[in-house]
């Protein structure tokens, strides 16, 4: 009798959670208490201004999930797949835009919400990463990389080259003069290397180029951007120019403390690595110019997925952290550059200098790195192109092909990298 | 369960009550008694049973479903009916044949030493020696470290250059090597990392089959002159061969997975690509990098179907030579 008393009130305890369990939408402007969950990784400065958006909007409470970079890219890759579990407001950094843009129909289309009126306000390149090929707006960005060549003045100085920053940037206006450059570094360090890695040259010129991995066509051209890049890289390490360090690795932290390679491409987020990796070295380091042109290397991005219960909400938290003020203030915080070049003019960006790359303004150097950049289309497979071409320089780098019979791979790899 | 019968009153006695609510109460707990014995040991073990269902063989039939169909996250249009294309697809890829590759000849570079090392500590370990508890808890300790920060750590141990196998190289007068970029050295590395978890795992295994081999034949060797090295080859090993059979089937369904190490031994461990040259990628890594990195879910879900086969034949492989070996007893 016991149990059937027991099975009986589970199973009305059971229908009774059920039918309260049912509010997950809850209406639209009114009072009811809303939860957001943003996704990020790393430290985007945010804090401030989520409490600050808290206070003015009691009734909506903002969740900042933060992970690791891969992890969170990979599980909302997953989440997108499943349906369901994908933060109101998830974030990609630029290595990953290229897969969602792929499946920008999983996600809102932020024109529709009145992104149009920001569409002038961006760096024309960054907003075309978000816009899809069907032209609904999947993304907006909110900050920006750069690219600038960091470089070792002590260095430079000891093996006779000039170290003073504007004299530096003078030495290497192309790729060729950079390459002539390290040559001159080599001969006059008594053989020490100047760069850290081949693909860290490879990959900056490969974005320089008019024409990419894929044409506008998303037909894979090998022969135009990527054949240039190769060639820069693969001089470089056949001249005995690069020290084959690969990047993050322990002997890429150690090179950097012991001076194992003088110049490294750096963009915005890389000077704290460097402060961090190598803090010994303080007052060492410079930055100059990219040869070249400009550049750009990371940044970051705001989306909706379409499953989320809280479009217009999540909206308007992205409207907010986009203001004038809060991409200054997420400067201050957390050295992130805004992907909207009218603020490049506000003092705090212009006159911020960092004390361990030797009073360098970086806000002027990677602003004008960023302006400088010119758009490039970027193919839906880029990113197992890239990996594939990335694999055949690292072989040339660990002298298993030569850059020759490496070019035939890296073409061959790229073809069924996109094929598959 | 409680009952408000009389005290004694057992499943199968008939109770005798005059009014027809007591007739009926007890008629009811007389069934219920009856189906509690009969089938409460299934509503016992249906758990297990339920969770693999959903856990295990719903995705395994969910997989072999996706494996016929052509699923591609980065190109939602293309979605559909396949049939046997992904197979056919698979047979024709080198990456593919490559991955076997290095599955199997990880395998044969790792296993081999490992059972031979287990074996010869586990001899050791059976000899009466001081703090044996100690010893015996010690060589499980790597295993019970979390697989990857055990994998990170030799990442950085078989650094280039500066990590610590290249100083000890260095010390001993030959030149650095780089680890990561030929065949031989990755999976000597690779090896290394799988052995220094599985050995002390297989050695307990072994120590305790050799334990429960009788002193009395050991007694027997040494009065005929047996010393300890012929009396362990000749007696304790073939004493244990079905033991060391079935370590060899853990260790073959266990290293035909290999995922973590060769995914973490890798500079660039979010390409998936198993070195430069796809040196040291396993098959369930490639699985890994055309789900997930390729976005081809349809071909990835034929690959491990297609593992799934093999790991069963060389299961089926194992059983049965070990079932040969047992009967020749």
């Amino acid at each position: 009798m016991a149990i059937a008393t027991t099975l009986v009130a589970t199973a009305s305890l059971v229908g009774l959670t059920a039918c309260s369990g049912g509010s997950s939408s809850s209406p639209s402007g009114s009072n009811a208490p809303i939860t957001l969950t943003l996704n990020n990784w790393g430290e985007f400065g945010f804090a401030p201004l989520v409490k600050q958006y808290e206070k003015d909007h009691p009734n909506i409470t903002i969740k900042i999930n933060n992970g690791d970079y891969n992890t969170q890219h990979q599980n909302l890759q997953k989440f997108l797949v499943a349906g369901s579990g994908a933060p109101d407001i998830a974030m990609s950094d630029e290595g990953y835009i290229v897969q969602f843009r792929g499946q920008a129909d999983k996600f809102v289309d932020l024109n529709t919400l009145g992104a149009k009126d920001y569409n002038t306000k961006f760096l024309d390149w960054d907003w075309k990463s978000g816009t899809a090929t069907s032209g609904q707006q999947f993304a907006i960005g909110d900050d920006v990389g750069g690219l600038a060549m960091c470089y070792r003045r002590d260095l430079f100085a000891k093996a006779g080259l000039p170290s003073d920053r504007a004299k530096v940037s003078a030495l290497w206006p192309t790729w060729n003069d950079f390459i002539a450059t390290g040559e001159k570094y080599v001969a006059g360090s008594g053989g020490k290397k100047f760069v850290d890695s081949g693909v860290n040259i490879f990959n900056p010129a490969m974005r320089q180029q008019q024409v990419g991995y894929f044409d506008k066509n998303d037909t894979l051209t090998m022969d135009q951007g990527p054949k240039v890049a190769w060639g820069i890289a693969t001089d470089i390490i056949a001249k005995n120019l690069s020290a084959n360090i690969p990047t993050e690795t322990p002997g890429w932290s150690a090179g950097m403390q012991n001076g194992d390679y003088a110049v490294l491409a750096c963009p915005s987020w890389m000077l704290a690595r460097i402060k961090s990796l190598a803090p010994a070295t303080t007052g060492q380091w410079d930055i100059a110019d990219m040869p070249g042109g400009g550049g750009n290397w990371g940044g970051s991005f705001f989306m909706i997925p379409k499953q989320g219960k809280h479009i217009q909400e999540s909206w308007d938290v992205i409207k907010y952290l986009l203001s004038p003020d809060s991409q200054i203030s997420i400067f201050k915080n957390a050295g992130l550059l805004p992907a909207q070049p009218a603020l490049y003019a506000n003092p705090d960006l212009l006159n911020f200098k960092n004390p361990f790359f030797n009073n360098a303004p970086v806000g002027v150097i990677f602003t004008t790195s960023a302006k400088n950049f010119t758009y490039q289309y970027q193919g839906l497979k880029m990113g197992v192109v890239r990996t594939a071409v990335e694999n055949d320089l690292t072989q040339v780098m660990q002298g298993k092909l030569n850059a020759q019979n490496g070019w035939t791979a890296a073409v061959a790899d790229a073809k069924k990298a996109a094929a598959n | 369960m409680t009952t408000t019968g009389r005290a004694g009153a057992g499943p199968r006695e008939a109770p005798p009550t005059p009014s027809s609510s007591d007739r009926d109460e007890h008629v009811w707990r007389n069934r219920f008694s009856k189906w509690d014995v009969k089938y409460m040991p299934y509503v016992l073990i249906s758990p297990f049973f339920i969770l693999f269902g959903v856990f295990g063989l719903f995705p395994l039939i969910y997989n072999g479903v996706v494996s016929l169909r052509t699923w591609r996250l980065d190109n939602p249009a293309a979605d559909g009916w396949a049939g046997l294309e992904n197979y056919r697809k698979l047979f024709g890829d080198s990456d593919f044949w490559n991955a076997l590759y290095n599955t199997f000849g990880i395998f044969v570079v790792a296993t081999i030493p490992q059972l031979l090392i287990a074996l010869i500590l586990a001899g050791l370990l059976n000899r009466k020696l001081r703090a044996t508890t100690t010893f015996r808890m010690g060589v499980l300790v790597p295993y019970i470290t979390p697989i990857a920060a055990s994998t990170l750590i030799f990442a950085s141990v078989f650094a280039n250059r500066y990590g610590v196998a290249d100083q000890l190289l260095k010390a001993i007068g030959l030149g650095p090597v780089d680890w990561r970029a030929e065949r031989w050295s990755s999976w000597t590395a690779i090896s290394i990392m799988v052995d220094w978890r599985w050995i002390g795992y297989m050695t307990l295994i072994y120590l305790a089959a050799m334990q429960s081999v009788s002193r009395e034949i050991y007694e027997a060797a040494a009065i005929d002159g047996a010393g300890p090295q012929r009396q362990f080859w000749s007696l304790t090993v073939p004493l244990i061969r079905p033991t060391i059979v079935f370590t060899a089937v853990i260790a073959t369904i266990g290293m035909m997975q290999l995922f973590t190490e060769p995914l973490l031994f890798d500079s660039n461990t979010a390409a998936a690509s198993g070195g430069s040259a796809h040196q040291f990628q396993t098959v369930a890594l490639l699985i890994y990098q055309t789900g997930w990195k390729n976005l081809n879910l349809g071909y990835a879900a034929a690959m491990s179907w297609v593992m799934f086969v093999i790991i069963v034949a060389l299961a089926a492989v194992n059983a049965f030579l070990t079932n040969r070996l047992g009967r020749g007893k």
